[in-house]
């Protein structure tokens, strides 16, 4: 009680007034930089959504060179926009995780096209540290997390069911075998991790329903015996639709 | 540069966490990946390697966030005990309870923040934020509700910092109280003096009360500033509407005082706290 009444009541309502003062500098400008970060993800944003439309075009059958080639521009753009998000966020080391929130959403997105065309390239897996290198992004500055890499893995797996579907329809009847193994064994990968129950959770158990779709469209071609030749159109219209 | 030089320094001292993380997957990965161009077959395999790496740095981190949460439910714990202690204050034996407060919040600070900076151990203090936050909160809390009392003024940010400076090893970045988690934390003081409010005005000791009142006012018409613009800015809304049913209760505590206080001299004498001169029934 001394001690309360012993203080002037000017200086410290002051120091007071002056802290907050301090804060609200320090927040206005975590709120721009904020929305600058926003500003580069609406951007990228807007890029994976036209390479998504790209992308579309292999249901329709469309030679997998020629709808990366369409691609690969746009790659670019990612690249620079990514460069600029590193740049932003040079400014305020050691906040990756204050921020990554902006952005996450986003990448997950490019991860899982990145995924895609590499895989209808390759038939692999694209992994995390070529993400990284295909978005130019540097693990000591401004690396990809790796639980967005996970989520963005499996919104490509959503992707296979559909294009299996649609290969096979198309003739290619050997398409459903090349996908199941690759599935499985990224869904044996998968199960390798221990998960929280989180968003990587639930996409990782969505997983096992584009597995069991892909084992389906394999054993209705492999029953009617289309793995070998194919001609038998007519049945597998049928099956696309189911 | 000085980007450069401490991006440098993070990358021995493995401070943060993501980053060395991903540095891990990615050793390993370039050598996985230069394989598969010639034999495919190896494809399986270095997937497999791949998501042992990612399986390692998902348990590292799970650990570290359960072994973060569990210090910073210590935290809780014992920043509430220190409240509690600092509420049996009465008129008559401020500087004994103090001085148990001090020494019970000195303790939380050595033996539980100890602990939690030492968990942290320099990582990304913001990936981990989650798991901290509440602790740190109630920490905040407990703090600058001892330094009111005990000085009557406001435990500023810097002052905390400066306490838990010598907590972190010298080598890594020092575990610094974020602006956010300070702000959730005064937050909640409010609240605790409210209830300081009444029980000092209950105890007769109105002059303290308005002191508390005016400290309180003060607080929230800052925050009121600051709310907006804060990072996940619902949680400190819905604290904003509690703080302010807490500044009102205490200003109608006052002004029942104010008025009907005359009425009520004999029961200041008495030892026994006395909840009827508020007249008040929206109290608690």
């Amino acid at each position: 009680m001394a001690d309360l009444e012993a203080k002037p009541p000017l200086s410290p309502s002051s120091t007071l007034e002056k802290q907050f003062e301090d804060f609200r500098h320090h927040l206005e400008e975590s709120e721009s930089l904020r929305e600058r970060i926003r500003a580069v993800a609406r951007e990228i944003e807007s890029v994976t959504r036209l390479i998504y439309s790209c992308l579309l075009l292999v249901h329709q059958s469309r030679p997998i060179p020629e709808v990366l080639e369409k691609v690969k521009a746009q790659i670019s753009k990612l690249k620079e926009l990514f460069h600029r998000l590193a740049g932003i966020l040079r400014e305020c080391p050691g906040q990756y995780y204050r921020y990554h929130g902006d952005w996450r959403s986003e990448t997950q997105t490019v991860v899982s096209l990145l995924g895609f065309m590499h895989w209808l390239e390759t038939g692999n897996l694209l992994m995390h540290t070529q993400v990284e290198e295909r978005l130019g992004l540097k693990t000591s500055e401004f690396g990809l997390d790796i639980e967005d890499y996970l989520i963005g893995i499996c919104f490509m797996s959503n992707e296979l069911p559909r294009y299996v579907v649609n290969q096979v329809t198309a003739g290619d009847y050997d398409c459903p075998r090349k996908v199941l193994k690759f599935l499985t064994d990224l869904h044996a990968a998968f199960r390798m991790l221990n998960l929280r129950n989180d968003l990587l959770r639930k996409k990782f158990d969505g997983m096992k329903y584009d597995l069991r779709r892909v084992e389906e469209v394999y054993y209705d071609v492999k029953i009617r015996g289309l793995t070998a030749n194919g001609d038998s159109t007519r049945d597998l219209g049928i099956q696309g639709q189911s | 540069m000085f980007y450069a030089s401490s991006a440098f320094h993070k990358f021995f001292l493995m401070a943060p966490k993501s980053q060395r993380l991903n540095r891990v997957a990615e050793t390993t990965l370039q050598s996985a990946a230069k394989r598969p161009r010639t034999i495919t077959t190896t494809a399986e395999s270095s997937m497999r390697d791949a998501f042992a790496k990612y399986a390692d740095c998902l348990n590292e981190l799970n650990d570290k966030r359960e072994r973060v949460v569990k210090a910073s439910r210590d935290i809780t714990i014992n920043s509430k005990k220190v409240i509690f202690q600092v509420h049996r204050m009465s008129k008559h034996n401020k500087e004994e309870v103090l001085e148990k407060a001090e020494k019970d919040l000195a303790a939380v600070t050595d033996q539980y923040v100890a602990r939690l900076v030492k968990e942290l151990g320099g990582t990304d203090f913001w990936k981990l934020r989650r798991a901290y936050s509440p602790g740190v909160q109630e920490y905040v809390e407990a703090a600058t509700l001892f330094k009111f009392c005990k000085t009557g003024t406001l435990l500023n940010l810097g002052e905390i910092n400066g306490i838990l400076l010598p907590l972190s090893d010298p080598s890594l970045d020092p575990l610094q109280i974020n602006v956010l988690d300070y702000l959730l934390g005064l937050a909640d003081l409010t609240g605790e003096l409210m209830r300081m409010a009444i029980g000092r005005i209950s105890d007769g000791e109105l002059e303290y009360a308005e002191k508390i009142c005016r400290f309180v006012r003060e607080i929230h018409r800052e925050l009121t500033l600051l709310a907006p613009d804060m990072d996940d800015s619902n949680e400190m809304k819905t604290k904003m509407d509690t703080m302010l049913q807490s500044v009102v209760k205490i200003e109608n505590a006052c002004f029942s005082v104010h008025v009907r206080g005359s009425e009520c001299i004999p029961l200041l004498g008495s030892d026994v706290p006395s909840y009827s001169l508020l007249g008040l029934s929206d109290l608690e």
